[in-house]
């Protein structure tokens, strides 16, 4: 049976596990967060003349109840008989990957962290007390002991374990029921909202399908909800709770819900639309031409930062980023719009939160030749004040090199995932093609701001931020002051100052178009492709 | 009773009370399950000084030099910077870059150089909202004062309450590691060697 242990005895254990490690030979470390929790993280290589790693194996579940042959033990110590973890993994499932001889064990969504001569294991957060330390294999990996399987498998999916020292053979049977944690996501765009259910396997249920809400009711099995409870701020669905026996989606009036299912891994999908609402995104965004050929600067995204539950930064007085940013944007789409022939396409028009990769997917989808993310800053000190223009440093992230290599360290699973393709599409590293103009658009709008209000000039800088990771054009984040200051979010506050942002705004968009539409002339006269040429700096 | 057998039992009671302690002390479970909070470090160690670095004026990151109780493995003395910048400066003008409550859970050393840091808080279920100057100093606060700190550290991946997030206030990717960022630091503490190894 597992001891947890509390914290002050655990340190009397690890202390004990570092006296006993310092005799055998350097203790392992346990492996880092792996691919199972950590999607970004850089996959692990060995040094030279290190062990190698482990060949990763992902094995799925098989649903039902039913009795699994487990085999010999691969050596039998005083304490008791070790089993190859690989070959646990290959009959009852999980994804097993490692480093140096220490693996993670991936169930679900729980890490289980092993190490040999390392008497303890990590079991999610808790650490646990093992009978024996697991010892390393040259031929099967790491061997552990069956306390391990009943830590692990045991209270995370109902597995049993019966080892008969007559037979000499364990066995691991599936309860009735099993314990299935649930991720919940919930994605808003373009008056579509998503909620995707994703599940460690495929599972007998139940929909029930009400006006007011949708119901997803296991049979046999029961869930585990998600840490921490997702917040839902969302116009089209009001909330997504998850009990032990059903996860309720409450959708907001007038609305209905679509389901499907999606494979590798196992989830349930309910797009959630207004009742009324049957035409197409294209449809109904006006001056929406598929299919038509870009010339110049055409089609501009606004991206108003935040939104729903994120509010941003919040001013003394209690003003957010998330509505401010909302009602410049709706005024320079429409100062836009009155001085420009330009399609101007906001990212969000609500208070509704949307994730940083769909705000650019938004601009990539519309085929927009510029994406402006409008921001209002705050500083932990009260006297920050100023504009400041962002456009995107590759260099300071290892996030898209580790993301790719990643993608490609995954298995064919997600490659049938129609999200993961978009990812990949979007990733590109367009931007990286688009870095000198989105250089000049912010220093245009940095110059605007600076001279037409007087605003301290906090200058053109780069950062790695998320939102115009994805972007395959020009892009920039604009922060155009700080909330944290008392005076500059009073100013903030008053629609003439923020006209006068705006009106800013709109005269370095126009300058930046005047350059395009020129660099484009330039290149149809003397015969050279058109299209939305990119003034360089 | 002679002096001697009252000594005794004078004695004998305040052995009792001290294992009575030790059990009591032994057997409880002070914030169990939460992050580990700044102040709570542990003690031992030899005293190491360290040049963290926290937010000021004009939106950089200045450094302070701290002297901390670390051991000497580099994810001993990971753990103390971590959680001697969630605790804070101790310089007037310098800012703390995470609210109150903000805990270590956990924090791992990859061989590959990457440290990752799982904070969190449990009144907290996201991270702090704000600006992206605020966020840039909260992140980059640990990020730097890790990687010219260690030199085992040469980035840093950061997650909440367990999870990676796209962005911890919606502005920087924290979807994978950060490399440092010394154009972040204060002229004075630009191009420094690091410290404290």
């Amino acid at each position: 049976m597992r001891r947890r242990l509390p914290p002050v005895r655990l340190a009397f254990v690890l202390l004990l596990a570092v006296a006993a490690s310092s005799t055998a030979g350097p203790r392992p470390q346990p492996p880092p967060p792996g691919d199972a929790t950590v999607p970004g993280a850089a996959p692990l290589q060995p040094r030279p003349g290190e062990r190698p790693a482990e060949p990763p194996i992902e094995v799925p579940f098989e649903p039902g109840a039913e009795t699994h042959d487990l085999g010999p033990p691969a050596l039998t110590t005083d304490a008791g008989p070790l089993f190859p973890l690989r070959r646990i993994v290959s009959r009852l499932g999980g994804t097993l990957s490692g480093e140096d001889g220490s693996v993670v064990l991936a169930l679900g969504g729980t890490r289980v962290i092993a190490g040999p001569g390392n008497p303890v294991a990590i079991v999610g957060r808790e650490i646990v007390e093992l009978s024996q330390a697991p010892f390393a294999d040259d031929r099967e990996g790491l061997l552990v002991p069956v306390d391990l399987l009943r830590a692990s498998y045991g209270e995370l999916l109902d597995f049993s374990f019966d080892w008969s020292l007559e037979a000499g053979r364990l066995t691991a049977r599936r309860g009735l029921a099993a314990t299935l944690p649930v991720v919940v996501e919930v994605v808003h765009l373009q008056g579509v909202t998503t909620v995707v259910l994703r599940f460690p396997e495929r599972f007998d249920y139940e929909l029930v399908e009400r006006r007011e809400a949708v119901e997803v009711r296991p049979r046999r099995d029961r869930f585990q909800p998600p840490i921490p409870i997702p917040r839902v701020a969302d116009p089209l669905v009001e909330d997504v709770r998850v009990a032990e026996d059903r996860v309720r989606i409450e959708l907001a009036p007038e609305t209905r819900a679509e389901s499907y299912v999606l494979e590798r891994p196992f989830r349930l999908v309910f797009d959630v639309v207004r009742a009324e609402r049957s035409r197409s995104v294209a449809e109904e965004v006006p001056g929406i031409e598929p299919g038509r050929p870009h010339q110049g600067l055409r089609t501009i995204v606004i991206d108003p930062g935040h939104g729903g539950g994120e509010s941003g930064a919040v001013g003394p007085t209690g003003e957010t980023e998330k509505d401010l940013t909302l009602e410049l944007a709706r005024v320079l789409r429409a100062r836009l719009a009155e001085r420009l022939p330009v399609r101007v396409v906001l990212t969000r028009d609500e208070d509704a939160s949307l994730p940083l990769d769909t705000r650019s997917a938004i601009a990539n989808q519309n085929k927009a030749e510029l994406f402006i993310s409008i921001h209002l800053n705050s500083s932990l000190g009260a006297r920050a004040r100023g504009a400041e223009t962002y456009f995107l440093s590759m260099e300071a992230s290892d996030a898209r090199a580790a993301e790719v290599a990643a993608a490609e360290n995954r298995g064919a699973a997600e490659l049938d995932d129609p999200l993961y393709d978009l990812q990949l599409i979007l990733w590109d590293l367009a931007q990286s093609h688009h870095l000198s103009a989105s250089q000049r658009v912010a220093a245009l709008i940095q110059e605007e701001l600076n001279t037409t209000l007087g605003l301290r000039d906090r200058g053109v800088k780069q950062a790695p931020f998320r939102v115009l990771m994805g972007a395959a054009m020009p892009a920039v984040l604009v922060e155009l002051g700080f909330l944290s200051n008392p005076e500059e979010e009073e100013r903030l506050k008053d629609p003439a100052y923020r006209s006068e942002l705006v009106e800013a705004l709109v005269r370095a968009i126009g300058r930046y178009r005047s350059e395009v539409d020129e660099r484009a002339a330039r290149a149809t006269a003397q015969g050279g492709p058109g299209g939305a040429a990119e003034p360089t700096p | 009773m002679s002096r001697r057998a009252a000594a005794a039992i004078v004695l004998g009671a305040v052995a009792l009370a001290a294992v009575l302690a030790l059990l009591w002390f032994l057997g409880r479970e002070p914030g169990a399950g939460g992050p580990e909070g700044p102040g709570e470090q542990e003690e031992g160690g030899r005293l190491v000084t360290f040049e963290l670095y926290f937010p000021g004026e004009g939106g950089y990151l200045y450094p302070e030099q701290r002297e901390l109780a670390a051991p000497a493995d580099p994810r001993g003395r990971a753990r103390a910077i971590v959680l001697a910048v969630l605790d804070g400066p101790t310089t007037s003008g310098l800012h703390a870059p995470f609210p109150q409550g903000v805990g270590l859970f956990d924090l791992y050393l990859a061989a590959d150089g990457t440290a990752y840091v799982d904070l969190g808080d449990e009144e907290r279920p996201d991270p702090p909202s704000g600006g992206s100057l605020a966020e840039m100093m909260m992140v980059y606060s640990l990020v730097d004062s890790l990687a010219f700190n260690l030199p085992e550290v040469e980035r840093v991946s950061l997650l909440w309450n367990g999870l990676q997030r796209e962005s911890f206030s919606g502005h920087l990717d924290t979807s994978a590691p950060l490399l440092p960022a010394e154009d972040l630091l204060a002229e004075a503490a630009r191009r420094r060697p690091k410290a404290g190894g």
